[in-house]
């Protein structure tokens, strides 16, 4: 999933603060399951703007509503009519979310209450790790599934470094040497011969794009 | 300028070799390169200059690098991936070339969270292997990347760096082959204190047979305090200090320490000329550059061939 | 044993597991101290919500108590462990916006502390913490 954290509340008391009426979107799907912007968030962050402003003497009308997906048009269309009578949203989706609201109601005023951070998996509750780059050129299968270029801080493909001890990488002692693990996850599948190989310089056009990526299929439109 | 590497031609003779490091400034002053330079000249075949090492903005290796041939010494240019993509790489390379510079180092690079410009960006465009096989293909088959012809390919002697002590242990070696094979032609070491754990990855290197195809030089770094064995030993990763080197380290007076430690740094030389496979050494005596000569001298590998 | 009813809005989130008969007890507290003191059951007090300790404070609370059982005794396990980090995640949240974050107050039933939920009451609601009313019950 698309991972998120809440702004600090200064932050977002600062965004909101030219408006009075305010409608605050939750996003059923990502930063539901990564505890930011689901339902639950949302009135966590409504109730503390709320009180904020109470004790701050400002006024603020809010209206708390969560879609299931706030970056598919079908879902986001479900705020026409009701948008019109606030002077902002305060989007707790990603910044995909965030700009694919934006799009639909360009009138509007759309803030961002969450930074959006990295593609990952919940590894247990209340613990999210990173795990993809979205490289556009996945070569998970010669890496014993770990990803090089998301969990190697220095993206390698022929590591690891000199700096790699214990299995931890150099940077942090709490973070695992991705080499590490896709040596030792070769070797228990008997595939080592698979790091014989040189691997050559990625083609990094895939992911960095030229302007912003995207993705055409007819058979869908 | 078609001069020839020394330390290519010290090593293809058959002669042990002696390298050795040099940091630039942390400024734009030459004036402290060429005095490394002209105390170490004489006792060295090459010496190294690092790229921004700990990801702490010094003078670039490849100014310094140029500095260090006008004083006539043959230097060994670092270069890491960390700061550049394949399009500066390639470029410095042929820059590098032009003025004269005839060896090589292939590193990835520490980490830039270490220095003291954690907010930049990591390029990481290529790794160390993939930079060697880069200036390989630009020397030999005068193309770059791509395969676009050169109008002159670079004169380089590619090297790169082994780390025997760090883990996994059993892949380190898989790993020396790798760069081997990717063109490396000699390769410096990480520093060695713990001899055993060395002379078993020299036996497993002697077993594939790479102590015949590419120049092995053994780094040593001269401890100068018990303290820095201690804070090596346990805060630099990929470092292995035996806990009774610490000791002999402690176990003598603070004011002999040093003497101590260069003791051990000659000692240890002695022991790796006796391993079949060592053809040189690489000291790294950082900020500690006027201990060389020295070391050079005790170690009996005076006077360096000409 | 009288009373001192205070005149402070008091909620209390308390764990159903404590007090079979917490239904009976509570009602009669509940008469006894007015309106300002509302009671909520939960099956467990790892089922505590950082949301329920803002909308307490909200609706005008100035003390929000959470009662737990004591340690290593929750019925499932890890649920008071669980309540404690919430209550920590909501003081922290509340913090940001300028309110004290000792209004909100863990009561772990420890021995000697009795688990009937009207004797607790009665006991912690004599000695409240030096916490005046909230900006917020007066606004």
């Amino acid at each position: 999933m698309i991972t998120a954290e809440r702004k600090p509340l200064d932050e977002i008391i600062t965004m909101i603060s030219p408006y009075k009426k305010l409608l605050i979107v939750g996003c059923g799907s990502c930063v539901a399951e990564c505890a930011s912007g689901g339902e639950k968030e949302v009135g966590l962050l409504g109730s503390a703007l709320r009180m904020d402003a109470r004790l701050t003497t400002r006024e603020l009308e809010t209206r708390e509503i969560t879609l299931e997906r706030q970056c598919v048009y079908e879902f986001i269309d479900q705020l026409t009519g009701l948008i019109d009578q606030y002077e902002a949203v305060l989007s707790l989706g990603c910044g995909a979310g965030v700009q694919a609201v934006a799009e639909v109601f360009p009138r509007t005023p759309i803030l961002p209450a969450l930074n959006t951070l990295f593609l990952g998996q919940t590894k247990e509750a209340g613990l999210w790790l990173e795990n993809c780059r979205g490289c556009g050129d996945c070569r998970l299968h010669l890496f014993a599934a770990v990803c090089p270029i998301s969990r190697c801080a220095k993206q390698l493909f022929n590591g690891p470094c000199g700096g790699s001890q214990g299995g931890h990488c150099e940077v942090h002692p709490e973070v695992p040497c991705a080499w590490d693990l896709v040596v030792t996850g070769l070797e228990t599948q008997g595939r080592l011969d698979l790091l014989e190989t040189v691997y050559p310089p990625a083609d990094w056009s895939k992911k960095q794009g030229v302007g912003f990526r995207r993705i055409v299929r007819e058979d869908q439109q | 300028m078609r001069r020839e590497s020394q330390l290519k031609k010290v090593l293809t003779a058959g002669h042990f070799a002696v390298t050795a490091e040099c940091g630039p400034p942390k400024g734009a002053d030459p004036e402290s390169v060429i005095k490394k330079g002209r105390l170490l000249k004489g006792s060295v075949d090459s010496v190294n200059v690092t790229d921004n090492q700990t990801g702490v903005v010094r003078l670039c290796s490849l100014a310094a690098c140029a500095l260090l041939k006008q004083e006539g010494l043959d230097p060994v240019l670092q270069m890491v991936t960390r700061d550049r993509n394949r399009i500066a790489l390639q470029s410095d390379i042929l820059g590098a070339s032009a003025l004269g510079i005839r060896n090589i180092l292939c590193l990835s690079g520490d980490h830039q969270s270490f220095g003291n410009q954690p907010q930049s960006l990591g390029v990481f465009d290529l790794d160390s292997i993939q930079l060697i096989s880069t200036v390989h293909q630009m020397r030999d088959d005068s193309q770059i990347l791509g395969g676009e012809a050169l109008s002159q390919g670079p004169d380089l002697f590619i090297g790169a760096a082994a780390n025997p002590f760090a883990d996994p242990f059993f892949y380190r070696v898989i790993r020396m082959a790798k760069k081997v094979r990717a063109g490396a032609e000699f390769i410096q070491t990480q520093c060695i204190y713990n001899l055993d754990r060395f002379k078993e990855w020299m036996s497993q290197v002697r077993d594939r047979g790479l102590h015949d195809q590419v120049y092995i030089l053994g780094g040593l770094t001269p401890l100068k305090s018990a303290k820095m064995a201690e804070y090596m030993g346990s805060q630099v990763a990929g470092m292995d200090i035996p806990e009774k080197l610490v000791a002999r380290m402690k176990g003598v007076p603070p004011k002999e320490q040093r003497r101590e430690g260069l003791k051990i740094c000659v000692e240890t030389i002695q022991a790796l000329r006796e391993i079949e496979g060592v053809k040189g050494i690489h000291l790294m005596a950082i900020e500690w550059e006027e201990v060389v000569p020295e070391i050079v001298k005790e170690a009996g590998l005076l006077p360096r061939p000409n | 044993m009288t009373t001192t009813i205070p005149d402070l809005n008091v909620t209390i989130f308390f764990c159903q597991q404590l007090d079979p008969n917490q239904d009976a007890n509570r009602r009669v507290l509940e008469k006894k101290l007015g309106p300002r003191v509302k009671f909520f059951p939960l099956p467990c007090s790892g089922r505590i919500e950082p949301l329920h300790f803002l909308r307490a404070l909200e609706a005008g609370a100035d003390l929000v108590y959470l009662i737990t059982c004591p340690e290593k005794a929750c019925r499932y396990q890890q649920g008071n462990l669980r309540a404690r980090k919430r209550m920590a995640y909501a003081q922290k949240l509340i913090q940001e916006i300028g309110l004290d974050p000792d209004r909100l107050i863990l009561i772990s039933t420890t021995p000697p502390l009795p688990k009937r939920i009207d004797l607790l009451t009665q006991k912690f609601l004599a000695e409240p913490p030096l916490k005046g009313r909230s900006l917020l019950s007066k606004l």
